[in-house]
C-alpha cells in the first residue's frame, strides 16, 4: 500500500533505530514543524523562507511525511522567484498537509507507548 | 580476496543539525553504531564544541542558522590543522553549486535525507579509514623527520672531527688558492695539504665513491697517512703507496677514491704528479701561456693490490708565478636542462678567455652557472702557484718528547745497497733519528734539505750516473725521470753510504754528515766554478749544500760530500 | 628489465647486458645477475651496447664482478662501450684492469 503521505516503512525502521525514545522522536517533530509552520506564515524575506522550507523539507523526509516533503521542496525552489500570491497558496497548502499528517503521526505515538507498556507486561 | 578487517574503533562524533528531530534521529543512528556522540544545534556551536572537545569526525548540517556548515566546517578544519577531522556534510543539495560549495568548505562527504542508516554506517567507516590513514603519515613524517636529524647530528660530529684532522695541514698557505664548498666531505671531496721538512709542499685533491658519511669515513685514514707521512719526509711515492693499501684494505670493494696528488718543490722548481681517475689537472706556464694536461695514467687508490700498484709520478718543471690548477668531476659533470655536460670545452673556452689568472675561479664559478642556471655546491676547485723559496714559511715542527734528555755523542753508518735503493727511501729515518737531538730541531728544515739533497745526487748523478744536464727544458726533464727510474728498476749493485756523527761542543754540538756512493764521481772544481744561477732548472745542488750548512766540502773525485750543522746551548 | 643475461651452452661464459643509465639504480638487478650461478662461469662479459651514461658506482660494481671473478686472474670484458662510456673508463684507467673491446 503506497501511502503518498506517510512512508510506514520509515516509521518501522525509525521506531526499530529509536527504540524507547521513538515517541520522543515524534514529540520533537511535532513540536519543531509547529515553529517551523509559524515562522512560515510570518516570514517576509525570500531568503529566509527558502532556508525554513529547506529545513523542514530534510526533517519531513526523515520522519517519511512524503508529500509535505515534496510541498517544502516546491516552496524553497520558488522562494525566490515566485510573486508572492503563490507563495502564500504553497503555504497553505504545506499548512494543510501538516494538519492531515499530525494525527496519524500521534496515533503513532499513542500506539508506540501502548505497545511498551503491554510489553512491560511480561 | 580476502580484505583485511579492520579492528572496530569506537569514535567521539559531533552532529551539527539545526532541526531538533533530525539531530535527535541521527545521534541515536550513530550511538547505536557504538560511538558517542557530541551535538551542536548551529554553526557557532559546533565550532565551539570542536574547539573543547575535539571530535574525531562531524556530521554537518549544511545549512544552519547563526552560523552556516560551510563556514563552520572552514573553521573547524582551520583548528584542526594537519590532522585529518572528516567533515560529511548533511544536505538535500543536489545542485552542482551546493556540491561544489561543500568541496571548496573542506566537506569530505556528503549524507542525504533522509536518512539512510546502512550508508551512513559506510560512509563514517570509510572517513575513518582515511581519518587513520592520515595519522599514520603525519606520524611516520615525524619519525622520519627525527631520524632525518639524528644523521644531520651525526653528520655534523663527523664533520667536525674531520675538520681538526683536515685543518692540521696548510690548505691557508699564500700559494694556495681553494674552492670547496662546505658540504664538501659529504660529497666525498677532499683537499689536504701539507709541507714536508724539506720545505715542498704536498697536495692532494680526492675525491671518494658514494656520498654521506661513507665517504667522509674513508677520508681520514687517507688524511692521517697523508699528514703523518709527509711531515716525516717520505716522498709522494712511498705516501701513495701507504694511502693505497690502507684503503684497499680498509674499503669495501667497490668503494675508491680517485685522486690527483702533488709534490711543488719551491727548491728545485719543479712540480711532481700522480693522478688516479681525476680529471685532467692543468700545469698552467705563466710565460708562454700554454696549460700542459696533467692526465690520470692512474687507477684511483684503493683498487689495486700493493704488488701491483703503480707508484710512478710525472715531474715538470716550473717558473716562479706558474700555476698547477685542480678541479673535481662537478666542474665537468654539470648539467643544463637539456641534460648537456658543461664538459672539457667549455672549460678551456674559460680558460682561454681569462685574462687576469686571480680571476680564473670566479669565471668558471660564473661560466657553472650561467651553463646551468643556477650554482652547484659541489664543485672543488685548487690552485697551487710557485712562489720563490724565500717566500715560503713553512710552520715548526712540533714535538711529542718531553725535551729533557737526548743522545748528545754518537756516530753511525749506513750502507745502502742496490736492492734498497730500488725501494727504499733512508731519508725520513735519517731525519727521525737526527731531531732526538733538540738541538737540532730548530735546523730541521735545513738538515731535511741538505741530506735531501746528497743523497739524490748521491744515487741519481752518482750510482745511477744521471747527468743533471737533460733537465734543461720541459722535455728533458720528463725524460730524465723516465730514464731515473728505469735504470733504478735495473740496477743490480752500488752504494750509497751515509755516516752521521754528533759531537757536543760546549754547551752545544755539531753534527757531521758524510755521504759517499759508488758512482764515477764528477769534476768538483768546475761545478765551483759556475756562477750561481737562480733562474736554471738544475745544477742549485751544490749551492744548496753550501748555503744551508757550514764546512761543505767534495773529496774522493766527488764521490765523497762532507757538511757540518752546529748548534749552541738550548735556552 | 634492463640487466639482461645470457649464459653460454657450456655454462663457461656469462654475459651481462646493461641498457640505459649504469648507476646506482641497478645495483641489486647487477649483483643478483651473476652471484649464484653454480657453476660459477669461468669468464665474464658486460655488454654495455646500449649502456648510455656509467657513473662511480657503476664502476664500483665492476670492483665487485672482479673480485667474485677472481680479483686479479679475473676474465672480464667489457664491451661495446660508446664514445661517453669508453671516455669514463680511460679516466678512471680501468682499461688496466678490465678488458675493453
Amino acid at each position: 500500500m503506497d501511502d503518498p503521505h506517510l512512508n510506514r516503512d520509515v516509521l518501522v525502521a525509525l521506531q526499530e533505530v529509536m527504540e524507547d525514545e521513538y515517541p520522543v522522536l515524534l514529540d520533537t517533530f511535532l513540536a519543531d514543524s509547529e515553529e517551523r509552520l509559524s515562522l512560515l506564515r510570518q516570514q517576509k524575506d525570500a531568503g529566509q523562507l527558502m532556508e525554513t522550507a529547506h529545513s523542514f523539507k530534510g526533517s519531513s523526509s526523515n520522519m517519511g511525511a512524503v508529500r509535505l516533503a515534496e510541498l517544502c521542496n516546491k516552496l524553497e525552489h520558488r522562494a525566490k522567484i515566485s510573486p508572492r500570491s503563490d507563495l502564500q497558496n504553497l503555504i497553505r497548502e504545506i499548512d494543510l498537509e501538516f494538519a492531515f499528517v499530525r494525527p496519524l503521526y500521534e496515533a503513532e505515538r499513542e500506539r508506540s507507548l501502548f505497545e511498551k507498556a503491554t510489553v512491560r507486561r511480561f | 580476496m580476502t580484505a583485511v578487517q579492520t579492528p572496530f574503533e569506537s569514535l567521539t562524533v559531533l552532529i551539527a543539525e539545526d532541526s531538533a528531530a533530525d539531530r535527535l534521529l541521527l545521534s541515536t543512528i550513530v550511538r547505536r553504531q557504538g560511538h558517542e556522540v557530541l551535538t551542536a544545534a548551529n554553526g557557532a556551536e559546533a565550532v565551539e564544541v570542536f574547539r573543547q572537545q575535539r571530535p574525531q569526525l562531524v556530521l554537518m548540517d549544511a545549512m544552519m542558522p547563526v552560523m552556516d556548515g560551510f563556514e563552520a566546517a572552514q573553521q573547524i578544519k582551520a583548528l584542526a590543522g594537519e590532522t585529518l577531522v572528516p567533515i560529511i556534510f548533511l544536505t538535500s543539495l543536489t545542485e552542482s553549486e551546493g556540491l561544489a560549495r561543500c568541496l571548496e568548505a573542506g566537506g569530505d562527504d556528503f549524507l542525504a535525507k533522509p536518512y539512510n542508516q546502512v550508508i551512513l554506517a559506510a560512509k563514517i567507516k570509510a572517513m575513518d579509514r582515511l581519518r587513520r590513514l592520515q595519522a599514520t603519515v603525519l606520524q611516520q613524517r615525524d619519525q622520519i623527520a627525527r631520524h632525518h636529524n639524528y644523521l644531520l647530528n651525526e653528520q655534523r660530529v663527523a664533520k667536525a672531527v674531520f675538520d681538526k684532522v683536515a685543518h692540521s695541514g696548510c690548505l691557508n698557505a699564500p700559494n694556495i688558492r681553494y674552492l670547496q664548498s662546505p658540504y664538501a666531505l659529504f660529497n666525498g671531496d677532499l683537499l689536504l695539504a701539507a709541507f714536508t721538512p724539506a720545505g715542498d709542499m704536498h697536495v692532494l685533491l680526492g675525491d671518494f665513491t658514494g656520498h654521506g658519511l661513507p665517504a667522509a669515513v674513508g677520508a681520514m685514514p687517507l688524511a692521517e697517512v697523508f699528514y703523518g707521512m709527509t711531515a716525516k719526509g717520505y716522498g709522494l711515492s712511498e705516501t701513495l703507496r701507504e694511502m693505497n693499501a690502507k684503503l684497499k684494505r680498509i674499503l669495501p670493494v667497490d668503494m675508491f677514491c680517485c685522486a690527483t696528488l702533488l709534490c711543488l718543490s719551491f727548491q728545485r722548481r719543479s712540480v711532481e704528479v700522480w693522478n688516479g681517475g681525476m680529471p685532467d689537472g692543468y700545469l698552467h706556464n705563466i710565460a708562454s701561456d700554454e696549460r700542459t694536461p696533467l692526465t690520470a695514467r692512474h687507477l684511483p687508490l684503493g683498487v689495486l693490490s700493493p704488488d701491483t700498484f703503480d707508484d710512478r709520478t710525472e715531474v715538470f718543471p716550473m717558473a716562479v708565478g706558474d700555476r698547477v690548477f685542480l678541479l673535481s668531476d662537478g666542474v665537468i659533470d654539470t648539467c643544463d636542462a637539456n641534460e648537456q655536460l658543461f664538459g672539457v670545452e667549455r672549460l678551456h673556452q674559460v680558460f682561454t678567455a681569462n685574462r687576469q689568472p686571480e680571476e680564473l675561479f670566479e669565471e668558471i664559478e660564473r661560466a657553472l652557472r650561467d651553463f646551468r642556471g643556477e650554482a652547484r655546491d659541489d664543485v672543488s676547485m685548487v690552485e697551487v702557484s710557485l712562489l720563490d723559496a724565500t717566500q715560503m714559511r713553512p710552520p715548526t715542527l712540533v714535538y711529542s718528547d718531553s725535551g729533557q734528555s737526548c743522545p748528545l755523542d754518537w756516530s753511525v753508518s749506513f750502507e745502502f745497497r742496490a736492492a734498497s735503493l730500488k725501494r727504499f727511501n733512508p731519508l725520513p729515518y735519517l731525519l727521525q733519528l737526527l731531531l732526538e737531538v733538540h738541538g737540532l730541531r730548530a735546523q730541521s728544515g735545513a738538515l731535511y734539505s741538505v741530506l735531501a739533497e746528497l743523497y739524490s745526487n748521491a744515487l741519481e748523478h752518482g750510482v745511477l750516473g744521471l747527468d743533471s744536464s737533460l733537465k734543461r727544458d720541459a722535455l728533458g726533464f720528463a725524460r730524465y725521470y723516465q730514464e731515473r727510474n728505469a735504470r733504478l728498476d735495473a740496477l743490480h749493485s752500488g752504494y750509497v753510504r751515509v755516516h752521521l756523527e754528533v759531537v757536543p761542543t760546549g754547551e752545544g754540538g755539531c753534527l757531521l754528515i758524510r755521504v759517499e756512493d759508488s758512482g764515477k764521481g764528477f769534476d768538483i772544481a768546475r761545478v765551483m766554478e759556475r756562477p750561481a744561477e737562480n733562474v736554471r732548472l738544475s745544477g742549485r745542488g751544490v749551492n744548496l749544500v753550501q748555503q744551508l750548512g757550514r764546512n761543505a766540502s767534495w773529496s774522493d773525485n766527488g764521490r765523497s760530500a762532507r757538511v757540518e750543522f752546529f748548534w749552541d746551548a738550548l735556552a | 628489465m634492463s640487466v639482461v643475461t645470457e649464459v653460454s651452452q657450456d655454462g663457461q661464459k656469462l654475459t651481462i647486458s646493461i641498457k640505459g643509465r649504469f648507476d646506482f639504480a641497478k645495483h641489486q638487478e647487477f649483483r643478483e645477475s651473476y652471484e649464484n650461478l653454480t657453476p660459477k662461469p669461468e669468464s665474464f662479459e658486460v655488454n654495455l651496447k646500449d649502456a648510455t651514461y656509467l657513473d662511480s658506482s657503476a664502476l664500483g660494481m665492476l670492483l665487485l664482478l672482479r673480485d667474485h671473478a677472481g680479483g686479479e686472474n679475473a676474465e672480464i670484458t667489457l664491451s661495446n662501450a660508446n664514445a661517453d662510456v669508453r671516455k669514463i673508463l680511460a679516466i678512471s684507467n680501468f682499461e688496466q684492469i678490465f678488458d675493453v673491446a
